[in-house]
């Protein structure tokens, strides 16, 4: 009982971290062999299991529901009670919800190869993990509403607007997005399903990712730098303005399909205002660190969630760039998409879940990192991994594009692409290794039996809100 | 200042969400009633034709082909735009957000059966080029659903197509099944008269024997194999299999022309046989480029630049005299 459900504090967290930690690695192992596929589509031998329809879907589910999800499950069953000051309602409420998460990604991995799949991007699981995802994020709502009604800090701050929000969207999002009460298919019949698929797909990022990667963000930061946020008022305008602009942006993925005009319009509009949160939420956390920039560096894990933030000034300035239609008509259906969801969950996202691994993991052991030179390494391997798939596919999205607007055949492209696919590729085995290192680390630091650090966590904890 | 609340953060938000849920989603479900009436194109599948999408699905080829043709498109398919009608009745429309091939939802008769069977052992037997990956662990009853369902794709156009398909295929057989010299006078029959008075109005120079030559490599080679002997990887799923190139040097047409012929066959294709029509991803000078490549490299019937020549194109060299080039 104590080995699988215990009770001390930061178990939970800590047991998430780890899953995180190897779901990534198995997720960019799938990533890798879809991209090899690319250069040499017959260097593997011909296998159903192994097929590139096949890797690609377990490649982003492994990661979106494996790594981001655990490491952000991992960073708020420790952020909440923090920033309410208090303990979490259930430690072994939030064990069980390790075991019962981890079982749903190994569904996830036992279905997907083998060609059980609902067939919509993004909502590939089956009808049975739909549901038990569904069950793990009402158990995780609980846990975090439990715990913030028992807060002893009456000021509720940012972070825990954004994870709990976050929750509950991820909540409504995936159940209609799945549409879970049409089991088997779990989809609309026609058009319609497209776009109710594009509604869920975009919300995957934005309701469901980003709210818990600017949660941890908002306390990181604020904490690691010694710096309060910016201003509350900017805080309040970033959050309400998510949830009202990124919820109407999904048509823009349709923008070129038989879908109603009004709803592309209305796509493109609140596309492009989404940089209102955005620039909200980077000011809050930039502007207060322009005298006290060195601070970043101080933690490693600090540094990657700072950088994580860099990576969302990025993709967030590209995706309202690319919403226009006069944009979509080189970039639609070509790479570049592929490379801007990479710095999306990979850049932004995944930076995020590292750092909040690397930043947490210590405050919850009360010892330092196995190694901080691992994690330097890690870090440039990621960067520079990130960067190359970035880069790499966004020329060859932008020679797909251009060559087909100019009438050009798909096939007449495929030769000018290999050099950048072999680019990504080479990309791709950086962030591999950068995977394993990340598992050894987080591995190594758990398991390391070293006495612990006299101050740092409970009592330490700083005010971060102005 | 404003307190946030958990119920503010949780009830509050959530509200918003389901309004703009029923704004963007549930509104247009039920305001665009286009989108419920079968366009005049559509038709309802077969049970094999749904095997093989559940097939089609379950492979993930969405990942890389589409399923809608757009108003800037130029590709396979591109006669016809889609409407929201196309995909009435369809769980799961497969719609798809990347093209590393081409889209497929006018699919249905532009490639015979045999085609697609060549084809999905491995892409690279018809397409050397192609990075699709080799889909030769299908058992034949899968690949008879997801050969179907590609015939399927493009509802009453597609049938259209795949019934000129085959009738053309009948005569094809049979032209090919009646001898070697029967096979060449009916394709020779087939071709538009004008065609078979025009030579190839381009001389060979060494740079156009070249480019000839990759064309050939990129686009042929698969079928009619790298020395023109029609012995290409893909020749045990064809039939009528490809031409051999290398028998053709009897059979010059008195008066006739080589180069206006294989120019005319490339862009046209041999509809209801293996042979697709490049008239989409070859352009002018392409065709004939390879086209003087065949004829010099394996059928040895030259007719670049001869009589008649019309007005000579500005780029020729003036000395049109043969060039030495590779191979010879």
């Amino acid at each position: 009982m104590n080995f699988l459900l215990p009770n001390e504090p930061g178990s939970a967290a800590r047991r998430f971290f780890l899953s995180s930690a190897i779901w990534l690695l198995v997720g960019v192992i799938f990533g890798l062999i879809g991209a090899i596929e690319m250069v040499d589509p017959d260097l593997f031998p011909a296998h159903e299991h192994l097929t590139f329809g096949r890797m690609r879907p377990l490649h982003i589910n492994i990661l979106v529901f494996g790594f981001l999800m655990t490491a952000f499950f991992g960073g708020f069953l420790h952020v909440i009670p923090a920033v309410c000051r208090t303990k979490l309602i259930s430690e072994r409420l939030a064990n069980f919800a390790v075991w019962f998460y981890n079982a749903i990604v190994v569904a996830a991995l036992a279905t997907l190869p083998f060609g059980l799949t609902q067939g919509r991007e993004y909502a590939e699981l089956i009808w049975g993990i739909d549901i038990a995802i569904l069950a793990a994020v009402a158990v995780l709502i609980f846990l975090v509403f439990g715990t913030i009604a028992r807060r002893t800090e009456s000021l509720l701050y940012v972070s825990a607007w954004y994870i709990g929000g976050g929750l509950i969207w991820t909540f409504f999002v995936f159940a209609v997005g799945n549409v879970v009460w049409q089991a088997p298919h779990g989809s609309w019949m026609g058009i319609h399903d497209q776009i109710l698929l594009w509604f869920y797909g975009h919300n995957v990022v934005g309701l469901v990712v980003t709210p818990q990667a600017i949660g941890l963000a908002y306390y990181i930061i604020p904490r690691a730098t010694r710096t309060p946020i910016y201003s509350h008022s900017l805080s309040l305008i970033g959050f309400w303005m998510l949830i009202v602009m990124y919820t109407h942006t999904g048509t823009h993925h349709l923008l070129q399909a038989p879908v109603p005009q009004w709803l592309k319009v209305l796509s493109i509009v609140n596309s492009i205002s989404l940089i209102v949160p955005v620039f909200a939420f980077l000011t809050n956390v930039w502007l207060p660190l322009k005298d006290r920039f060195s601070r970043v560096f101080r933690d490693v894990g600090a540094k990657m969630v700072f950088t994580g933030t860099i990576w969302y000034f990025i993709v967030c300035l590209q995706g309202p760039y690319h919403s226009l239609p006069s944009v979509q008509r080189v970039t639609h259906f070509t790479q570049w998409v592929i490379a801007h969801s990479h710095i999306a969950l990979l850049g932004f996202g995944g930076f995020i879940a590292m750092g909040a691994t690397y930043y947490i993991l210590p405050i919850i052991l009360k010892r330092d990192l196995y190694s901080r030179l691992l994690a330097d390494f890690q870090y440039w391997l990621m960067l520079i991994g990130t960067l190359g798939i970035f880069l790499s596919l966004t020329f060859a999205g932008l020679i797909q594009g251009e060559a087909w607007l100019m009438g050009e055949v798909v096939y007449r492209v495929l030769p000018e692409l290999k050099i950048y696919f072999v680019v990504r590729g080479i990309a791709g085995v950086m962030v591999v290794t950068g995977a394993v290192l990340f598992v050894i680390n987080v591995l190594l630091t758990i398991l390391r039996k070293t006495p612990p650090l006299p101050v740092e966590g409970s009592e330490a904890e700083t005010e971060v809100a102005a | 200042m404003i307190h946030m609340n958990a119920r503010i953060v949780g009830i509050g938000t959530a509200a918003i969400l389901v309004l703009i849920f029923f704004a963007v989603v549930v509104t247009p479900r039920y305001t665009n009633p286009m989108a419920d009436q079968p366009s005049m194109n559509h038709r309802a599948r077969t049970a094999i034709e749904e095997s093989g999408r559940d097939l089609y699905i379950s492979l993930g080829c969405q990942y890389c082909h589409s399923q809608y043709i757009r108003r800037i498109d130029w590709d396979t398919g591109a006669e016809r735009i889609a409407q929201a009608g196309d995909y009435v009745g369809e769980y799961a429309p497969q719609l798809g957000s990347s093209r590393n091939g081409p889209d497929l939802s006018q699919q249905g008769g532009e490639h015979t059966d045999d085609w697609h069977a060549a084809h999905f052992y491995n892409p690279r037997y018809t397409r050397p080029e192609s990075f699709m990956p080799p889909f030769s662990y299908l058992t034949g009853t899968e690949l008879a659903g997801i050969t179907a369902y590609l015939q399927s794709l493009g509802g009453h156009m597609a049938d259209q197509r795949v019934a000129r398909q085959w009738q053309w295929r009948g005569q094809a057989t049979a032209a090919y099944e009646a001898g070697a010299d029967a096979n060449i006078e009916w394709l020779h029959r087939n071709v538009p008269e004008g065609w078979l008075r025009v030579p190839n109005p381009y001389p060979i120079t060494e740079a156009s024997f070249l480019r000839g030559e990759v064309i050939y490599q990129r686009h042929c080679l698969g079928c009619h194999g790298p020395v023109g002997d029609g012995q290409g990887p893909a020749v045990r799923f064809i039939y009528p299999p490809p031409l051999n190139f290398t028998t053709l040097n009897r059979h010059g047409i008195e008066g006739g022309a080589t180069g206006g012929m294989l120019y005319y066959q490339i862009m046209n294709g041999i509809t209801g046989t293996a042979m697709p029509y490049f008239k989409r991803e070859l352009e002018s000078e392409k065709i004939w480029d390879v086209s003087n490549y065949v004829a010099k490299q394996f059928i040895g019937i030259v007719d670049a630049n001869t009589e008649p020549r019309g007005i000579d194109a500005a780029f020729e060299p003036v000395d049109s005299a043969p060039v030495q080039v590779r191979g010879n």
